[in-house]
């Protein structure tokens, strides 16, 4: 059976996808370890949609809620166990994020000429997979609005609403850019 | 690459196609009644559900530029509680908690029980049924030593799957785990894999395995350590049997 040897004899060296594997079968143990290993990122992930601490602990609470039941539903044949809790993460925090009565204020965002990257720790780049390296290159093609439009979408959550108010532009403009943003760049990363 | 824009409006006034829409639910710009409409169609609809799965995979990688910040030590807690665990330190057996759990497992194991039936007699609609003959599959019931079922399993020799269906139980107090083993007649048992108590797994038997899954072999369960036997021979008890029926 493979990687039954490395869980058995070291819990806490075991890859995400192995313990997400036990996870699945209702180890606990592997859960626990599993939430050592990554609930600080995740927590990161709450954090950066959510702004607030509380909610963002809430979220936390119900994305490792949600793991310890779907964790079967993980497939190791298309991408790594970060992805996809960061993706569980970000999920949970937006649901959380749109039932707030007040949106708040989100800064505005300049989709004309050279943008500030929305992301928050570009130096990261450097350390990530091939999947990512691919996704930025794709992300690269795309002009400045569009990229800049669906960066601040992804991390800070905002909807086509917030993204119209916080460019100045017309709901219809910002619909068009990122959904054509969306088709381009599934096109280049199907290459 | 070129961005030409030559409508930039347009796409406002028709509805965008499915696969953009998972896209735009994916990329978080949907709106609060926008979002539970899509959520309630991922319940219902595989396609679509398909296609959201490919828009995280494809937009995913995108977090790994988000920086940790240190989860405050409350949360843990909190988290075991909120799956009805004991809190830590804890000894585990406590009727309330059991009892809960319990009925739950009972529960579930009918549904899983129902589940099995369907797929036995091929009630559930499936795309290939329509073009393979309806075929009643044979039931594994692989039982404790009292007799009652731990485990069915349906076995598809053409494919060398094995779809294994708990009655599920309380796990193991000592964290050990379940383990399948397949044991042809005067041979050692041969590992399958780790089985769940609580959902149905499918095994898929190794190819070297599969001419050695016939009648007259057995499928056993024993009890290991987490992650499994580690040499490939079970080391815990034997907790339930049966003589495999294709």
């Amino acid at each position: 059976m493979p990687h039954s040897d490395r869980i058995a004899r070291s819990p806490d060296g075991a890859s995400l996808e192995a313990l997400l594997a036990q996870v699945a079968l209702g180890s606990r143990p592997a859960f626990e370890s599993l939430y050592q290993q990554t609930a600080n990122k995740l927590f990161g992930v709450c954090l950066r949609v959510l702004s607030e601490r509380a909610e963002a602990e809430d979220a936390l609470q119900e994305v490792f809620a949600t793991v310890w039941s779907k964790a079967g539903q993980f497939d190791a044949a298309r991408g790594t166990a970060g992805t996809w809790l960061a993706m569980i993460a970000r999920n949970k925090a937006i649901d959380r994020l749109r039932e707030r009565p007040d949106p708040g204020k989100l800064a505005p965002i300049e989709t004309a000429g050279e943008v500030e990257d929305s992301d928050p720790s570009p130096q990261q780049h450097a350390l990530a997979g091939d999947a990512r390296r691919r996704l930025e290159s794709c992300l690269q093609r795309l002009d400045a609005r569009r990229r800049a439009l669906i960066h601040a979408a992804f991390f800070d959550g905002s909807t086509y609403e917030q993204l119209a108010t916080r460019t100045g532009s017309p709901l219809g403009s910002i619909k068009s850019w990122i959904r054509r943003g969306l088709i381009q760049l599934r096109a280049c990363l199907e290459q | 690459m070129s961005t030409n824009d030559p409508r930039p409006h347009d796409d406002e006034l028709e509805p965008p196609g499915d696969d953009v829409l998972a896209g735009e639910y994916v990329l978080g710009v949907l709106d609060a009644t926008q979002r539970r409409e899509v959520r309630r169609r991922l319940e219902s609809d595989p396609e679509f559900a398909r296609r959201v799965a490919d828009w995280e995979w494809l937009l995913g990688p995108l977090t790994a530029g988000i920086a940790p910040v240190a989860a405050p030590a409350h949360v843990w807690p909190r988290i075991r509680a909120r799956l009805g665990w004991p809190p830590e330190g804890h000894v585990e057996e406590h009727a309330g908690w059991w009892q809960s759990v319990g009925l739950w497992r009972w529960a579930a194991g009918l549904a899983a029980a129902v589940a099995v039936a369907a797929i036995a007699l091929n009630i559930v609609s499936h795309p290939l049924s329509t073009q393979l003959p309806p075929v009643a599959r044979v039931v594994t019931v692989i039982a404790h030593d009292d007799g009652s079922p731990g485990w069915l399993a349906t076995i598809d020799t053409s494919r060398g799957t094995l779809q294994t269906m708990p009655i599920p139980s309380a796990p193991d107090t000592q964290g050990r785990v379940p383990e399948l083993w397949l044991i042809p007649p005067g041979r050692a048992p041969l590992p399958l894999g780790l089985l769940s108590t609580g959902r149905s797994l499918l095994i898929t038997v190794p190819a070297a395995l599969r001419r050695d899954l016939t009648t007259a072999a057995v499928l056993a369960v024993s009890l290991e350590p987490p992650g499994g036997a580690p040499n490939g021979v079970p080391t815990g008890p034997i907790i339930a049997k049966g003589m495999v029926r294709l």
